[in-house]
């Protein structure tokens, strides 16, 4: 019984870091789905939407700037709206540049991000990272607290599908697919396409700030280690490739199902005996080894999935223009 | 994937007929950027579970088990790894993790909620002194604040009174960093420069030459070896900046000897958390850690203490109950009692099954537990030999 109800709260846990990811791919799906922007500096944006949240939302503490202890809503919605601010100014800037080039400039922007929240100690507690980060529900008795969080999770992450599916049906989307697949042909249909590529950049990035909020309250800290590019910048990507990118419901199930095989490999690895023989070669100390297995087994499984599903496993569908042949899908899978 | 799949169940079949296991989580930053220290506490807390296991085991024979789960050094990966040991794996108590970050995240989003004892060997931010954890979150490594003011009396000791200062940007050298400047100064002593450097960097000669033109007597580097610490001294070294380097923890590694050269740090003195090496307890856990790839590198000695320690705490409590670990595990580790060295497990067994009070006095002291769970510093100084080996004596 107790083991069943163990299972039960893990499986809670792995559904509420998968939607945690999947509202970082739904935003990266704004961006580089819809619109083609090849954002690689997602990390930055989760950092200013966790700190940002963090403290606003955290009661007094001498080593870092807060004592604001505002609702956890209000923390959420300053998230976004702070790392909507910075993807303007970004935007502003970077816009024009062409998706590889674009890609440069994120990466560079988001470590310029991370680097200065890990620096500026007054605000941010440095590399020690501000711990107490208050979660919602977290005064409801286990497990009724993890439910509700989950719940809370899944209710924003489904919010957030049916307005961006409605976006990506709208006049909107076709723009922002148009762009993505043929700018000048958008430009010369009399749209402005650097508008619109903002937009798309910002309303993405606003969404990965809330992602990174959430993350912070879930983990109950935030530190310069929990916004780590390998994590939080890459792992996303791998999400939207495998789930499909371009299809809103691919975002959600990647992030979801790659979380859940990052996760759940570790519970394989944990079985291995202690020791072994492989070919006569004595393996010791088999369950720190297999640390780094699973590592590989994520790779495998992102291999497996893009040569059977070379185009994610929900691949995109085209409601404006049905019939014709996703002509973006070819080139895309080669940046991809 | 399949295979593995397959012999994960295997494995699985053939656990399951075993007598029973008593887990404890073993999580660790088994991937990530402190990876190699890991890799020789694993095998201390491996080793402390093996002596329990050849001593007649848990309860009536039961097994120690350690579970181990990866926390890489990373926040949501500590929660990811807590959620797993705490809840599928239904261990008794969890062992680390180790990053600070990481045990913070870890005890306050799963272990604090779910009333599971956590005890690590390596997490000495001080913000884990002042958290609200019920009794729950302990420690077997000192807060940084007081390895600051150690390493600060030395230098002053050592006839040193102006000094640079450089600290990797990272949670412990950073933290370890300031709280030096702060006690050097406070001691009298002049900082003639102080700078954070990035690790990972290719070189460091711009950030030697600040510091360089800063004339001290003294170069005072916190970082860990791998990531900037043989790079920064290579470059002090070959410009000639400074010879004379005082450090701590993260550069005490043999491999950082073979990577700068002995002759170049005749010089050189690093502090560690450590052990009286007179006490009979550090010559117990020496006699038996023969075996290990590093038994005196940094936190070694702690993982063995806290590995062994928790064991005595299920034992003491009696049964798998996770609320009774916390009582119990203040009962063996502080006195009054019969006083238990590392690897004395039998001996233990046999008093706490006969009623008596035990105290454990591990290999890096004595491990007694204040009200906020944290442990007074014992620390260590290390000198550099020509054979290229580290000397260590008590720093008093």
């Amino acid at each position: 019984m107790d083991q069943l109800y163990g299972w039960g709260i893990y499986a809670i846990s792995l559904l509420t870091f998968g939607g945690i990811y999947a509202v970082l791919t739904l935003g990266l799906n704004v961006q580089w789905g819809f619109t083609g922007l090849f954002n690689a500096g997602i990390a930055g944006f989760v950092a200013v939407g966790a700190y940002s949240s963090a403290i606003l939302t955290k009661a007094f503490d001498a080593s870092h700037l807060g004592g604001y202890g505002l609702p956890i809503p209000v923390g959420w919605i300053a998230a976004m709206v702070l790392s909507a601010l910075i993807a303007w100014a970004i935007g502003r800037i970077c816009i024009r540049l062409r998706s590889d080039y674009l890609a440069i400039a994120t990466i560079g922007i988001a470590e310029i991000l991370r680097l200065v929240l890990k620096n500026e100690s007054w605000a941010t507690n440095g590399p020690r990272g501000i711990p107490g980060v208050p979660k919602a529900w977290e005064h409801l008795p286990q497990p009724w607290d993890q439910v509700a969080f989950l719940l809370t999770v899944m209710a924003i992450v489904g919010l957030i599908y049916m307005a961006l599916e409605r976006a990506w049906r709208s006049p909107w989307g076709r723009v922002m697919t148009a762009i993505r697949d043929s700018e000048d042909a958008a430009r010369a249909a009399g749209k402005n396409v650097e508008v619109f590529r903002l937009q798309s950049f910002i309303l993405g990035a606003a969404l990965m700030g809330l992602g990174g909020a959430l993350m912070a309250q879930y983990a109950r800290f935030i530190g310069p280690d929990s916004t780590d590019p390998v994590k939080a910048t890459f792992l996303v990507w791998v999400m939207l490739i495998a789930g499909g990118s371009g299809n809103n419901r691919g975002a959600i199930l990647g992030a979801v199902l790659i979380w859940t095989v990052w996760s759940m490999t570790e519970i394989v690895t944990s079985y291995l005996p202690r020791e072994a023989s492989v070919f006569g070669y004595e393996i010791s100390n088999l369950p720190v080894r297999a640390a780094y297995l699973r590592i590989f087994l994520i790779g495998l499984v992102l291999q497996f999935i893009l040569q059977r599903y070379s185009t994610g496993i929900l691949p995109e569908t085209r409601p404006a223009v049905a019939g014709t042949p996703p002509s973006g899908a070819q080139t895309r899978e080669s940046t991809g | 994937m399949k295979k593995l799949l397959l012999a994960g169940a295997a494995a699985l079949g053939a656990t399951a007929a075993q007598a029973d296991e008593v887990k404890i989580g073993s999580v660790a930053g088994v991937t990530g950027p402190i990876a190699e220290i890991i890799a020789n506490l694993m095998e201390a807390r491996d080793l402390a579970a093996s002596h329990v296991n050849e001593q007649g085991g848990m309860f009536d024979g039961d097994t120690l088990t350690l579970v181990v789960a990866d926390s890489g050094c990373d926040p949501n990966a500590a929660v990811d790894a807590g959620t797993k040991v705490v809840n599928v794996d239904q261990v008794v108590a969890i062992v680390g993790p180790n990053c600070s970050g990481a045990t913070l995240s870890l005890a306050q989003s799963v272990a604090i909620p779910s009333g599971v004892v956590t005890l690590s060997e390596s997490a000495t931010s001080p913000a884990i002194t002042g958290l609200d954890d019920n009794d729950l979150l302990f420690r077997a490594a000192p807060s940084d604040a007081y390895q600051g003011i150690a390493l600060a009396n030395f230098v002053l000791a050592s006839g040193v009174s102006s000094v640079v200062v450089t600290y990797a940007n990272d949670d412990y050298n950073a933290g370890l960093g300031a709280e030096f400047i702060k006690a050097f100064e406070a001691a009298g002593g002049t900082i003639a420069a102080s700078q954070v450097h990035e690790p990972n960097k290719a070189s460091y000669r711009s950030e030697v030459a600040t510091l360089a033109a800063a004339g001290a007597d003294a170069m005072v580097l916190f970082a860990y070896y791998g990531s900037s610490g043989v790079t920064i001294v290579r470059n002090s070294l070959e410009t000639g900046a400074y010879t004379k380097i005082f450090g701590a923890d993260g550069l005490v590694d043999e491999e950082f000897i073979t990577q700068i050269g002995a002759e170049n740090l005749t010089d050189a003195y690093f502090t560690t958390p450590g052990a009286d090496d007179t006490t009979g307890s550090w010559k117990a856990y020496m006699d038996l850690a023969s075996g290990l790839s590093a038994p005196t590198g940094p936190y070694v000695a702690n993982a063995y203490d806290v590995t062994f320690l928790m064991a005595l705490a299920v034992e003491k409590a009696g049964s798998t109950d996770r609320s009774l670990i916390a009582a119990a595990l203040r009962e063996v580790a502080t006195p009054p009692g019969e006083v238990i060295l590392p690897g004395e497990w039998a001996k233990a067994k046999a008093l706490i099954a006969a009623g008596t009070d035990i105290n454990y006095e591990g290999a890096t002291g004595s491990i007694d537990f204040d009200a906020a769970g944290d442990v007074p510093g014992i620390y260590q100084l290390h000198t550099v030999t020509s054979e290229g080996t580290f000397k260590s004596e008590l720093l008093k």
